[in-house]
């Protein structure tokens, strides 16, 4: 838990690292949103645990291509964890990788919401304020001021909170290796990661239909139909079978050519 | 115009391109920072920062939380300081000509991202294949070209007013702009069905209910979801550790020589 436990090597990394970790949008899209950011961010660990290993390297790169969304602070906090992680999972062969997945999805969620508030409507509103006074009297002060108070700390809590995901992680991780719980801690992180991808879901994934039939006159919206059924049916149920696409070996790029085939189709013929 | 259009354009990429990697996000593409260069580059510093006090007040309460980037502030701060320096008119004039030039803008690259997002395979095949510097580079290379997409549409916009553009946005026809509208949200579907199916498992698989019932139905925020998560989680990590202690100190007394074949039943 203390710096000691970091060699010279692995603080190489975390430097590495923390300075990547300001990519966080990095090509930022629809399907993956900061997928791109996490695996650059990511990339010096990798390289390191997995230099003589290419299949395991394949895989955690994989690994951090998954949809990954949060604020860009907490961002540094997990990705240090990540670190962490990989490093157990190469040395430990009792190590199940899908932890990683799990805690990275349940952290995600959360830390977003916190951190959004905290740094969007806390930090800045104070800084802006602590600005707008200089600058309105045309002092060039109230910029250099907002970037300090606002820009400046973000990167150091960056910093510290890379470090301490690192950290904790290592420690944390190590503690339940050696009591033998690795199956009970890989059990309880997929229930914790899965509740949140539930929710993820829910909040992000959403079908625009917009198709009203008109029988004999009576107007009936078809969504609010379904939803009365159950609550964003079409979007679990999309959800769903894109999973089933995905198990049976679609590959994405075809997923994604026919989520565009559908949108416009479903536009043209008018049901979105 | 045209020549202060292209540099107030090129600033505008600097500063949005150049905001998503130094200091974290909406530092530096803040109206209180571009109101000053702005104004440094049309030669009216001073003007330049005052504007951007008044303009950070206007767009305080507005941030972007969640999905996309909005240059919404940077752009509208942009125009605005352009038109009041060059013009000699008051602020609300510039806002008015931002408005429209924003929403033209917000058109185009929410059209373009349909195609970005398409992209997300070629990443994952690129970052498997473990070529780094590839990865990063055309990574850069594509955050860039996001950009100036909407750099160039402000520059005709600034230049030549936003007619010319509208035009072209209604020659498309309008299910062109739904449907890539609508498969731009459900594609976010496809990130997160690649999740699920990597983090599911059959026995846990039910939580997965736990959570979208709790968003739908309960209205609940992600921070209580996870907190009701972890507090289950912890619940059968502290049972299923239980049960190993157990087992384990029934294994002491029967001797080290006692079948693990158990187990399955155990954590089924």
């Amino acid at each position: 838990m203390s710096a000691n436990m970091v060699d010279i090597k692995e603080k190489k990394i975390l430097k590495s690292m923390f300075l990547r970790s300001h990519l966080t949008f990095l090509a930022f899209n629809m399907v993956k949103m900061e997928a791109n950011g996490f695996t650059a961010t990511m990339a010096p660990a990798i390289e390191e645990i997995y230099k003589d290993d290419p299949e395991g390297k394949k895989e955690a790169y994989l690994r951090h291509q998954n949809f990954f969304n949060t604020h860009a602070v907490p961002f540094a906090f997990i990705a240090g964890l990540a670190y962490a992680l990989e490093k157990q999972n190469k040395e430990n062969p009792g190590f199940d990788s899908e932890i990683i997945n799990s805690l990275k999805v349940s952290l995600m969620g959360p830390t977003a919401g916190m951190f959004d508030s905290l740094f969007f409507n806390g930090l800045r509103i104070i800084a802006a304020g602590i600005g707008i006074g200089f600058a309105s009297q045309g002092s060039i002060l109230g910029a250099l001021l907002f970037i300090l108070l606002y820009g400046i700390p973000q990167s150091i809590a960056k910093y510290y909170f890379l470090n301490w995901g690192f950290t904790y992680g290592t420690s944390f991780i190590d503690q339940i290796f050696s009591s033998g719980l690795m199956k009970a801690l890989t059990k309880a992180t997929a229930i914790l990661g899965l509740t949140m991808t539930g929710a993820l879901t829910a909040t992000m994934v959403n079908v625009p239909l917009n198709w009203t039939v008109d029988i004999n006159g009576a107007q009936l919206v078809v969504q609010d139909v379904l939803n009365s059924i159950f609550p964003g049916l079409l979007g679990i149920v999309l959800v769903f079978v894109l999973v089933r696409l995905i198990k049976k070996g679609v590959r994405p790029t075809a997923l994604i050519v026919g989520i565009l085939a559908l949108g416009l189709l479903g536009a043209l013929i008018g049901i979105f | 115009m045209a020549s202060e259009a292209l540099r107030i354009c090129i600033a505008y990429l600097i500063v949005v391109i150049l905001d998503t990697f130094v200091l974290s996000w909406q530092c530096i593409s803040r109206p209180i920072v571009v109101g000053p260069i702005a104004g440094l580059i049309l030669g009216d510093f001073k003007t330049g920062i005052i504007l951007g006090a008044s303009l950070e007040s206007i767009f305080m309460g507005i941030s972007a939380i969640g999905g996309s980037i909005p240059s919404d502030w940077t752009s509208a701060t942009f125009i605005t300081v352009a038109f009041t320096i060059l013009s000699g008119q008051n602020t609300e004039a510039g806002l008015a000509l931002a408005i429209p030039i924003g929403t033209v803008m917000q058109s185009i690259s929410g059209l373009m991202m349909t195609f970005w997002s398409s992209l997300a395979p070629y990443w994952e095949k690129l970052a498997v294949s473990g070529k780094m510097k590839q990865f990063i580079g055309q990574s850069f290379f594509v955050s860039f070209l996001m950009q100036s997409v909407s750099a160039v549409v402000m520059f005709f916009a600034v230049a030549y007013g936003t007619g010319g553009l509208d035009a072209l946005l209604g020659a498309l026809p309008a299910w062109v702009m739904t449907g890539l509208g609508a498969a731009s949200g459900m594609m976010i579907g496809i990130g997160v069905a690649i999740l699920t199916s990597m983090i599911w498992s059959g026995s846990v698989g039910v939580f997965f209910f736990l959570g979208y019932v709790m968003v739908k139905f309960l209205n609940l925020s992600t921070l209580p979801i996870a907190i009701i998560g972890i507090v289950i989680a912890v619940t059968i990590f502290l049972q299923d550790k239980d049960v190993i202690e157990v087992k384990n100190s029934i294994q002491e007394k029967l001797g080290a020589g006692s079948k693990s074949s158990d187990e399955k039943g155990f954590f089924a």
